[in-house]
């Protein structure tokens, strides 16, 4: 046993094979089966979302002759996707991305980190286990709100919610050590030189999420260990027949689950602020506005919950409704920031940044569609119905998973060593998208015309036929959009061009290291002096701003949020 | 600015355009088709919809307006900035604009501001509750159906309409009055929704919720669907109703109708008929098959054994899927006697309407 755990000499050589995989705990390979068991779960909530569609492709009930097995479809379509794909996945990419990017050598606990990510899989097979049960899984919806939640014949009586809430609490429990990992990584072990206003926005980003995660789920695991005392020993906290409330869990359910949206998103967003850049040969425009405004949104995140409860008639309207309202604007002073990034810039449409311009116009519909739902009154007309689901997967999918995949395509030539083949990666965007906006543009109109969520089966005189047709068919181009990406995986491993150091021109530090990096990342770091240190080495840090001297005194004012930094002098 | 020559763009920014292009476009078609309607709300049919839908097309119009300007921009980028072959110079390294940056966190915040200020104002209208309102409905909702029962001024339950959709069903409101409604489940959360009063409001166990409307003196005579918003459990998307708006007068006289059968006394079951035993409970009826004689009138005793807001009943379709008898749904905890006409040798099939499709809720009737 080596005295010093982390110096290059006491490295071990890895173990072969699988054994290794099993074993690691190495950061890289953590955040690589973070990844592929994300993707593998999202191609299991992919499926659910498909046979949903299916049913719902034309009015009657054609597929699920049971209905409670299409309530479980939905259910665990949303559950597996928000809670073992989008989360998991981007503290993948966290987990992959940020040592690297601040120049450390692994994650601050890499045992914990370890068990972090296994706890994942556990979860989700437990999660998935409640089809064998008697009464099959969970079926109130990814909510599961009480009384429906509850034990009771015509509720929840088997089995499958208490797995649903078991491995919640676990998946729960992986993401507060994972967040703990990695705030104690980034105040810790940044290399010298990387102050908090040199690191990447990735960094930054992961780090908000982190205190997000590490304040907001232990509020939800209270509220699933109440849930699962109500079920098993009689308690009575939402069961109003024996004195509880059943409104308190959703305020207990959203305190987190809204943090959670931005969990989910905010990682994201770090992906596409790496990416812009790059692709764009500017530096990200705004940099600290853009830190004050990811942190906003952090923050006022906690104040909005009770925007999902609207209709309850049980919260106080206007207070949710203007920090509600408030939050567009830290989100639109991101949005201006990654426009204003490209604006002058000299773009270069590799896959990453044909992504994320895919997050930006998305997402933007997915911010302006919210402020609908911002308005109470309007919210009265749109709440629980298909104008919140296309709301939420205007952000979620067209937000996150178009970040997640301008991530993978922008790291994939670091984790492999290679590069995935261009072509493959426009095709599978251009399915992804098309068929993306075919399913869930349409559910604008299904929402506003009133149908409602969650439900198998309307009328054929509704109006709602050809909506619903055009979405189930985008959903099925949705789904042969990912043949292209996993054919460009399996083929590029083998066969892909070879990505050396830094394909693409990079910013930050972890396109300083070999691709794929040798144990512990680095053999030596280049002199950190920005939040640009590849770019400052390749140009020189006068480049870095076209008339700012100065920076070369100061490194910290050559991050540019300073006022008025040689700004003037480009037209 | 670049001096060399003009290219055509490349691949890749023809493929991230032409996405982008395509969703605006896409956008514009659907606003400015003849179906244009698509993203608007229905039209409202009451005086707290119209408000609503005033501030829904306030909201509609800075969206459309904040859509083109942002999408326009990452456009614009995308097919003047690309890089060119000759492009070896970095573009100018630009870190922001105090300014722009200024501009645009005040602007949205005030835009935010003056949103945020008229929906509370419509809010207050909408959530407003006159103090003597003209009728007062509490609608019970349970898995999974509703019921409305019609109040006097003191609170008391003058009659119940069991059946929520349908001939001769519906929630029956006067038009031009004020219609108080207040929400009670006793098992899961529900929430009554009508789109076309561009509203809803969850009905929570435990707790009770109220609102009011006003159906425009313009709709008398119109029939308005809603539903159940709330995920509720299997039966969810079956649980329907009406809302009925009547001419006042029209209204008086189907109350008092109501009232009237539901103070009349059933006539009692003819006596020698065949009485044929059939109960439900957990929304399901106990035999899947019955028989009946033929010619003849028969009687069911039918024993409902599901919890009060549950309600059933047992009609009876022929083979062509005509109704041949239409039963009054009866509530959980109470037995009926169902009288019916003789029937013809044949096969049929007896249901519930309150819970149609429920496939736990049919069963073949032999009458032989």
């Amino acid at each position: 046993m080596a005295t010093h755990a982390l110096s290059p000499a006491a490295v071990p050589a890895y173990r072969g094979g699988i054994y290794e995989w099993l074993t690691t705990t190495d950061h890289k390979k953590i955040g690589i089966m973070y990844v592929i068991n994300s993707f593998l779960f999202f191609l299991v909530g992919g499926m659910f979302a498909l046979l949903v569609r299916t049913e719902l492709a034309q009015p009657g009930i054609q597929f699920f002759t049971n209905e409670h097995v299409y309530n479980e479809s939905f259910s665990i379509h949303a559950t597996v996707m928000i809670f073992l794909f989008i989360i998991p996945m981007l503290a993948g990419l966290g987990n992959y991305a940020v040592p690297l990017m601040i120049g450390a050598p692994d994650m601050a606990f890499p045992r914990i980190n370890a068990l972090s990510f296994w706890m994942l899989p556990l979860g989700g097979i437990l999660l998935l286990m409640g089809f064998l049960v008697p009464g099959g899984a969970a079926a109130a919806g990814w909510t599961s709100y009480p009384p429906l939640s509850e034990r009771g014949a015509l509720s929840s009586p088997g089995a499958g919610q208490d797995l649903w809430i078991v491995a919640l609490i676990l998946i729960g429990t992986s993401s507060i050590l994972g967040g703990i990992n990695f705030l104690v990584t980034i105040f810790k072990m940044r290399a010298p030189g990387m102050t908090l206003f040199r690191m990447p926005i990735m960094v930054w980003t992961i780090l908000v999420t982190s205190v997000l995660v590490v304040m907001a789920t232990p509020v939800i695991t209270s509220a699933l260990v109440m849930l699962f005392i109500d079920r098993n020993y009689g308690g009575s906290f939402f069961n109003p027949e024996t004195g509880g409330t059943a409104v308190l869990y959703q305020n207990v359910f959203w305190f987190y689950s809204h943090p959670a949206v931005y969990v989910m998103v905010l990682p994201a967003m770090g992906v596409i602020s790496e990416v812009l850049p790059v692709f764009s040969r500017k530096p990200l425009f705004g940099y600290k506005a853009f830190i004050f405004a990811t942190a906003g949104i952090g923050a006022l995140g906690f104040s909005v919950w009770a925007h999902h409860m609207f209709t309850t008639g049980a919260v106080f309207l206007p207070f949710f409704a203007l920090m509600t309202f408030f939050i567009a604007v830290p989100t639109g002073v991101k949005m201006f920031n990654w426009v204003f990034t490209m604006f002058r810039g000299q773009l270069t449409f590799s896959t990453p940044l044909i992504f994320a311009i895919g997050f930006l116009t998305m997402f933007l519909i997915g911010g302006i569609n919210g402020a609908f739902s911002a308005a109470v009154p309007v919210d009265f007309a749109l709440h629980d119905t298909y104008w919140v689901v296309a709301h939420l997967h205007y952000v979620l999918f067209g937000g996150s998973v178009f970040g997640v995949f301008a991530g993978l395509y922008y790291w994939f030539p670091k984790m492999t060593g290679r590069m995935l083949d261009e072509g493959l990666g426009k095709v599978h965007f251009a399915l992804m998208f098309i068929g993306f906006n075919l399913t869930f543009f349409p559910m604008h109109m299904l929402g506003i015309k009133g149908m409602p969520r969650r439900i198998a089966d309307y009328a054929s005189t509704a109006g709602w036929n050809d909506w619903n047709l055009l979405a189930t068919v985008g959903g099925f181009l949705i789904g042969i959009s990912m043949l292209p990406f996993i054919w460009n995986v399996f083929v590029s491993l083998r066969n892909g061009k070879v990505a050396g150091d830094d394909p693409w021109e990079g910013n930050t530090l972890e396109w300083a290291t070999s691709s794929p990096p040798p144990p512990y990342n680095f053999d030596r770091l280049p002199e950190i002096r920005s939040e640009r240190p590849l770019f400052d080495a390749r140009h020189g840090l006068v480049a870095h701003d076209t008339n700012a001297p100065r920076e070369v005194e100061d490194g910290q004012k050559a991050i540019g949020a300073g006022p008025g930094e040689g700004r003037e002098g480009q037209a | 600015m670049s001096t060399s020559p003009r290219k055509p763009p490349a691949p890749g920014a023809i493929v991230a355009g032409g996405a982008v292009l395509l969703l605006i476009a896409i956008v514009g078609i659907v606003l400015l088709s003849p179906a244009g309607s698509a993203l608007y709300p229905p039209p409202p049919a009451t005086a707290q919809a119209r408000e609503i839908s005033q501030l829904y097309d306030i909201i509609f119009a800075i969206a459309v307006v904040v859509f083109l300007v942002v999408e326009g921009l990452i456009v614009w980028s995308i097919f003047r900035y690309r890089r060119r072959p000759g492009d070896t110079d970095l573009p100018p390294q630009t870190h922001g604009n105090n300014l722009v940056e200024a501009l645009w966190t005040l602007i949205p915040t005030v835009l935010v501001i003056f949103m945020f200020a008229i929906s509370w104002q419509t809010l207050d209208h909408v959530d407003a509750v006159s103090a003597d309102p003209d009728v007062h409905i509490n609608a019970l909702a349970g898995q999974f159906q509703w019921q409305f029962q019609y109040l006097d001024k003191d609170g008391n339950v003058l009659a119940t309409q069991r059946r929520a959709v349908g001939d001769g069903g519906g929630m029956a409101v006067p038009v031009a009055k004020s219609v108080y409604v207040t929400l009670e489940s006793r098992d899961v959360i529900h929430a009554w929704y009508v789109p076309r009063f561009l509203f809803k409001r969850d009905v929570v166990p435990g707790q009770q919720n109220h609102f009011e409307f006003k159906v425009d003196e313009a709709e008398a005579g119109q029939t308005f669907h809603g539903q159940c918003a709330e995920l509720c459990g299997t039966g969810h998307r079956a649980m329907l109703f009406d809302v009925v708006a009547m001419a006042p007068a029209d209204y008086d006289a189907w109350l008092a109708k109501l009232v009237e059968a539901a103070n009349a006394t059933p006539p009692p079951a003819p006596s020698g008929a065949a009485v044929i035993d059939l109960a439900a409970q957990a929304i399901a009826y106990d035999k899947k098959t019955l028989d009946a004689p033929a010619d003849a009138p028969f009687v069911i005793a039918f024993k409902n054994g599901d919890p009060e807001t549950i309600t059933h009943d047992v009609d009876i379709k022929g083979a062509d899927g005509a109704v041949i008898a239409n039963q009054e749904p009866i509530a959980g905890g109470t037995t009926g006697q169902y009288q019916y006409q003789p029937l013809a040798a044949g096969t049929y099939q007896f249901f519930c309407s309150i819970h149609p499709g429920v496939a736990a809720m049919e069963g073949t009737l032999t009458v032989k």
